[in-house]
């Protein structure tokens, strides 16, 4: 039995594999990865420089155009326009509006932000620098999970390097660890108030964010791209993309797979040739976890062709989220796998919140008590009770996560969870002949 | 995790302090000035023993930028002078000192070898290293601009220019009747009385 079967491996070279790999991939697939290999550290000011050039400066005003008309789409989860994004920050900046670069990766499958924060340090902070012009802010707070150790190393030397050169003063700040505290409101809220619990919106951060400012709150990977769009035009980034959505975009692939890691694809790749780059199999995966905590499971049948593309996951269900894409092994039981993700939910939560204190706690061990063979008669009938009962019901969209996420446990291994409800067993212990 | 870049920082920053006192130490001693606290001989040993500390500590400093990847110097840019692409001209500055300083330390050590006159003309080149070493650290130093390196970055140009000018006033060793010998002189004279 084990619990930690969607649990990336911690000694596993994430970041060695899928950089190395890079060479391999096609132009158009390989953006932000594309350089030297992770082997290399963190790519210094120098050499950023020589691959990609210096920042065009005449483009920060303009860009916000280019980006609305690229179509890139934030990569923290929620996949909000960037263009959009930014436009609505500028709109109310006059000229005082506060960069906040999001890096807490508190998801615990996702290793993109990190390693990208880690090794390619100047194109985070192009972009924050691109977006500070472009929206009119001067400040840019670099909100990295404290848990992030090379990230922050490879941060705090970029902006040293930079120090001479910055328009805009670049605060370094350790984003406590925590599922929750990569939330927006939570990050404003924690660099105002050194408190990292989400606060109720509106106010959104966009209108009063950082010290009372307009506030853009961006993911590393969104601003990223940011930094090549200004580069390379908006026709450029629509060049990769295999389905509607257009560009490349970071995934982070884990579970029972051969080669771990984080990797770039072209969005709308089926998941199917992702599985395989990474060596797993279909009749090597009970099933696949999608998007993250935040996401859902989704059946081997239903996903190995979905194109991984948010514009078609969306409408059927699934999530793209932060692009993590996790492959339970048959061995392991769906059941279990879902309340032990539901449990990390429960306590991850701020505890601000009734719905989502209580509701929660009862998901989980209610699931629990599914997963150990030690059921309430009524137990799985609750759950389904429970998963409709409890979205937004919060300040923020935790709890509407972590319904979310119990629900396509019920739709997905329902056999399972119906088999565990009435005492017959588990179909991952008899598989494996294991009790 | 960024270990070997505090260790560079840090050991070019002792190195400039140290290579500020070899040279006043050095002033001083050109013009034989001691007194009774300092006795020539004293302000001699320092001047040679605090110019092989900093040859110490320019050899870590060195080292540890060019193992650090994140520079990706070659081995041969710490002796040619402007061969690197990384920061060429304050790289390159910071070399053109180290050289200078080199061929001050080796025709030292070779004294016997080389006959006075050679070491003497050569360590002339002691005060075109110390200049350009300053100008390396301003010009790619992290710390430069930070008020703590401003502060020793000001005492050690301060020091340095304060004993330039001061010999210069003083003029040369062999002209001037050092202190200790007027202090002799005037033991001399009362012995004569």
């Amino acid at each position: 039995m084990t619990l930690t079967s969607t649990r990336p491996d911690p000694s596993a070279t994430h970041t060695g594999t899928a950089f190395a790999r890079r060479a391999s991939a096609s132009q158009t697939s390989t953006r932000l990865l594309a350089g030297p290999p992770a082997v290399a550290g963190a790519e210094s000011l120098f050499d950023h420089r020589a691959r990609l050039g210096p920042l065009p400066g005449r483009v920060a005003t303009q860009l916000i155009p280019v980006l609305e008309r690229s179509g890139l789409l934030g990569r923290g989860g929620a996949g909000f326009p960037v263009g959009r994004k930014w436009r609505s920050v500028a709109e109310r900046s006059e000229g005082r509006a506060v960069v906040l670069v999001n890096g807490a990766e508190g998801e615990p499958l996702s290793r993109k932000d990190r390693n990208l924060m880690a090794f390619r340090p100047h194109l985070v902070i192009d972009g924050a620098v691109l977006a500070a012009a472009a929206v009119g802010a001067d400040a840019i707070v670099l909100y990295v999970g404290a848990e992030h150790a090379s990230a922050r190393a490879a941060l705090t030397r970029a902006v040293a390097e930079r120090t001479r050169e910055l328009a805009v003063p670049i605060q370094l700040v350790a984003a406590p660890v925590g599922y929750v505290s990569g939330e927006e409101s939570a990050a404003v809220h924690f660099v105002n108030a050194g408190d990292p619990r989400p606060t109720n919106v509106p106010p959104r951060p966009h209108e009063r964010g950082v010290h009372g400012r307009p506030t853009l709150v961006q993911n590393v990977e969104s601003l990223a791209h940011a930094a090549l769009i200004a580069r390379h035009g908006d026709a450029w980034y629509r060049q990769a993309g295999l389905g509607d959505t257009p560009g490349t975009a970071l995934l982070t692939v884990a579970g029972a797979v051969t080669q771990p890691g984080v990797r770039e694809i072209q969005i709308g790749t089926p998941l199917g040739e992702v599985a395989a780059g990474a060596g797993a199999t279909r009749e090597g995966t009970r099933g696949i976890l999608l998007g993250g905590y935040f996401g859902g499971w989704a059946g081997v049948d239903e996903a190995w062709n979905l194109p991984l593309d948010p514009a078609v996951m969306r409408p059927r269900g699934f999530a793209f989220g932060c692009g993590v894409v996790s492959f339970l092994s048959p061995a392991e039981c769906g059941v279990m796998a879902t309340g032990r993700i539901l449990d990390f939910m429960a306590r991850s939560s701020a505890g601000q919140c009734g719905p989502c204190v209580f509701g929660l706690r009862a998901i989980a061990d209610a699931t629990h008590r599914l997963a150990t063979g030690t059921p309430d008669p009524d137990d799985l009938a609750r759950l389904e009770r429970w998963s409709g009962e409890i979205a937004e019901r919060g300040a923020c969209r935790h709890p509407d996560g972590a319904v979310g996420f119990l629900r396509s446990g019920l739709r997905v291994f329902g056999d399972d969870f119906v088999r565990h409800q009435a005492r017959r067993g588990c179909e991952a212990r008899a598989r494996t002949g294991t009790n | 995790m960024n270990f070997l870049w505090y260790a560079a920082r840090g050991a070019g920053v002792v190195s400039l302090i140290l290579l500020s006192a070899v040279l006043v130490l050095g002033i001083v001693t050109s013009v034989r000035w001691s007194s009774a606290a300092l006795p020539r001989f004293v302000t001699a040993q320092l001047h040679r023993n605090l110019a092989l500390l900093s040859l110490a500590f320019l050899g870590i400093h060195i080292v540890t930028a060019v193992v650090d990847p994140y520079t990706s110097l070659g081995w041969l840019t710490v002796v040619i002078p402007f061969s690197s692409d990384y920061r060429q001209l304050w790289l390159g500055l910071g070399v053109v000192s180290v050289d200078l300083a080199l061929a001050v330390v080796v025709t030292s050590l070779l004294r016997d070898r080389v006959g006075y006159r050679v070491w003497r003309t050569v360590h002339w080149l002691a005060y075109g290293a110390w200049p350009f070493a300053v100008l390396h650290g301003l010009g790619t130093g992290t710390d430069a601009f930070a008020p703590w390196m401003l502060v020793i970055q000001g005492l050690c140009v301060a020091a340095v220019v304060a004993a330039v000018w001061w010999r210069m006033s003083v003029g040369h060793a062999g002209q001037q009747v050092s202190a200790s010998s007027t202090l002799a002189a005037q033991q001399l004279d009362t012995d004569a009385r």
